[in-house]
């Protein structure tokens, strides 16, 4: 046993003179490395336990989760992001029963009205305004609610660019292009300033809901493409054989095209919704209180001002994990639609 | 579909499209004249009495309003060269450091790639701009005699200047970007069919040559339309400016709209002036593009 233990320590040994020090310049690169790394993080070390504050956290996590949503109502966005926690945990590790798996898809869509009965109120709960929703709550709302909408309206536009009818097709392509040429920035400002000018006088939206709708108008066009290069990635035996079973259009849309285009799309899908989650901060800039809003508000507080540094690493760990989350259940429907060959519906 | 059924239904869908056109134009017809604003561009050319602390060409507030926009334009562009020329430095050398046969450098690498991506760029934009150049408290840390300094003032190289709001947007969009553009390059040197290493190795030419002279040259076509798209994502990313107080075209429209109340126009004026940039950036690819396959025949 010891000896076969003595071997196999001698085998790392060896295989890091493999890995790092195989020539001189390897050797001189990895020995530098490793110096600036190791004071880098005993430095990193020594600030996060002696000369950090974290009392600016710590003391504005329920800001930083709720914004200010009234205490007593907390509960509300609270249960939502349990049920979505479950909803994640189930779609990842949940028992591979058949009726589980063919309606969890029931589940995800369920979450935005789900979402915004708690959040809003309404039907026995006591309304709250959307100016006091904020941060991660608002944030993954803001994520939900543009997924749920642009997800359809991108499979839309993208069957409409490959449609025979030359008019849709070429409003679809308009529309797609343009759409991507401009700053998101510049969609959401049209969404908070100009929208309301496009509305009848006294008809208003909620400015969250304005917030979703510029989403939605932006990602959508991003989204099409994704699905026009997945069906472009479809044999064109596929439709000839759908054809020569006498499927219809619609029936050859739904049960051959857009099933595959999604598969094959779902890893450019996957990191279109990480970059949703992510650009959901510019939402700060106009004036809503999301997560990098609380934080700025936070450290308008004289009580916190110039903590920058534990904001930030604060604020960039919970994107880090939220997007990791996101990477996680993408690489996970990827694997088991390869594997079952099931798909969405 | 027969053909009669086409036409019928494009006629619909162009008649729905044409109908809502009209209903939102004359619900703005009718916000507009509320307002009392009225639309037209006859502002541009008042007084913009706003200072902009970044102008490459000779502004002062008396100037015009469109002068004004042009002087953010050109912000605009500046900031968007300098950071596409870093960022496509610091890609490619992260490309091939995640291809390095050391570990340890690997790991750096793809350590960083996934920080990069999983955090959100305003938040890494307030980082360089908040902690990186003014969070520098002391300004003579990194001051090397009058050679170079770096402060809270910005960056000073001998007796070239450089704000901290334009330094802290150029090292944050061209970290942000080289990450993406950094998987462009890995994507396109591995298009390169493995034969052609192969080939290169067996006739005894050098790594390095190999490298330049016949896989690079090959990998060139795929990688340029991807690189395309990432500096025209750079661009629009560019917008963030305003975050960190920087003066691009976006922060100057806002700017005005909030001292004239003119959303409509300047929503526009965005537009064309992203327009043009977009078409420049498009164009200039397009030559290199088309200088590279020359070159490869």
């Amino acid at each position: 046993m010891k000896n076969t233990k003595f071997i196999s320590h001698l085998n790392i040994l060896e295989k890091i003179k493999k890995i790092l020090f195989n020539n001189l310049f390897n050797s001189l690169l990895s020995l530098l490395l490793i110096l600036s790394l190791g004071s880098i993080i005993t430095f990193t070390i020594k600030w996060i336990i002696f000369d950090s504050s974290w009392k600016v956290i710590t003391s504005n996590l329920p800001l930083f989760a709720f914004g200010s949503f009234p205490k007593s109502e907390r509960w509300r966005p609270a249960i939502w992001m349990i049920s979505l926690l479950t909803l994640c945990v189930l779609t990842l590790f949940g028992p591979k029963y058949m009726w589980l798996r063919k309606n969890i898809i029931i589940g995800w869509i369920l979450t935005l009205p789900l979402g915004f009965y708690l959040l809003y109120g309404g039907a026995g709960l006591p309304h709250v305004m959307s100016r006091n929703w904020g941060g991660l709550t608002l944030t993954i709302f803001l994520t939900i609610g543009s997924s749920f909408f642009s997800l359809p309206l991108g499979i839309l536009l993208a069957l409409s660019r490959k449609s025979s009818l030359p008019i849709i097709k070429k409003f679809s392509a308009i529309y797609i292009d343009s759409m991507r040429s401009i700053p998101l920035i510049a969609v959401l400002f049209f969404g908070q300033l100009l929208i309301p000018l496009f509305l009848p006088f006294g008809l208003e939206i909620d400015r969250v809901w304005r917030a979703i709708l510029a989403y939605t108008l932006f990602l959508s066009a991003y989204i099409a493409e994704d699905i026009r290069g997945g069906l472009q990635a479809i044999p064109k035996t596929q439709i000839e054989s759908a054809n020569s079973l006498g499927l219809n259009k619609y029936q050859i849309n739904k049960f051959i095209l857009i099933p595959q285009s999604l598969i094959i799309a779902l890893p450019a899908l996957t990191n279109q919704s990480i970059g949703l989650f992510q650009n959901t901060s510019l939402m700060a800039i106009l004036g809503l209180l999301e997560l990098i809003g609380v934080g700025r508000s936070v450290l308008a507080n004289p009580e916190f001002i110039g903590q920058y540094i534990e904001v930030y690493i604060w604020l960039a760990t919970v994107y880090w994990l939220f997007c990791t989350i996101i990477a996680i259940i993408g690489r996970h429907l990827e694997q088991t639609m390869i594997k079952t060959k099931s798909n969405f519906f | 579909m027969d053909k009669r059924r086409k036409f019928f239904v494009q006629t619909i869908f162009l008649f729905v499209i044409i109908f809502l056109i009209i209903i939102l134009l004359n619900n703005l017809i009718i916000n507009i004249s509320r307002t009392g604003l009225g639309f037209n561009f006859n502002w541009l050319s008042k007084p913009a009495s706003f200072s902009i602390a970044e102008h490459s060409l000779p502004y002062n507030p008396s100037n015009s309003y469109s002068w004004a926009l042009f002087i953010g334009w050109l912000n605009s562009l500046k900031v968007i060269f300098f950071s596409l020329i870093l960022s496509s430095l610091l890609g490619t050398i992260l490309a091939f450091a995640r291809a390095s046969n050391n570990l340890l450098i690997r790991i750096i690498s793809s350590g960083y790639i996934t920080v990069i991506r999983q955090t959100p760029l305003l938040l890494q934009l307030m980082f360089w701009y908040f902690i990186g150049f003014l969070g520098l408290k002391d300004n003579t840390k990194f001051a090397v005699y009058d050679f170079f300094n770096m402060s809270n003032q910005g960056i000073k190289f001998y007796s070239f200047e450089i704000s901290s709001e334009f330094a802290a947007l150029l090292f944050g969009l061209s970290v942000f970007s080289s990450a993406f553009i950094a998987e462009v390059i890995r994507g396109g040197i591995f298009s390169v069919p493995n034969g052609q290493w192969e080939a290169f190795r067996s006739l005894g030419i050098s790594e390095k040559k190999g490298l330049l002279s016949i896989i690079i040259p090959q990998a060139l076509p795929a990688i340029i339309p991807g690189l395309t798209s990432q500096y025209l994502n750079l661009a629009k990313n560019s917008t963030l400016a305003i975050a960190v107080g920087y003066s691009d075209i976006y922060a100057i429209n806002d700017t005005i709209i909030n001292q004239t109340g003119r959303a409509i126009e300047c929503f526009l004026i965005l537009l064309i002036s992203f327009f043009f940039l977009n078409m420049l950036i498009t164009n200039i690819m397009e030559i290199i593009n088309s200088l590279v396959m020359n070159f490869k025949k």
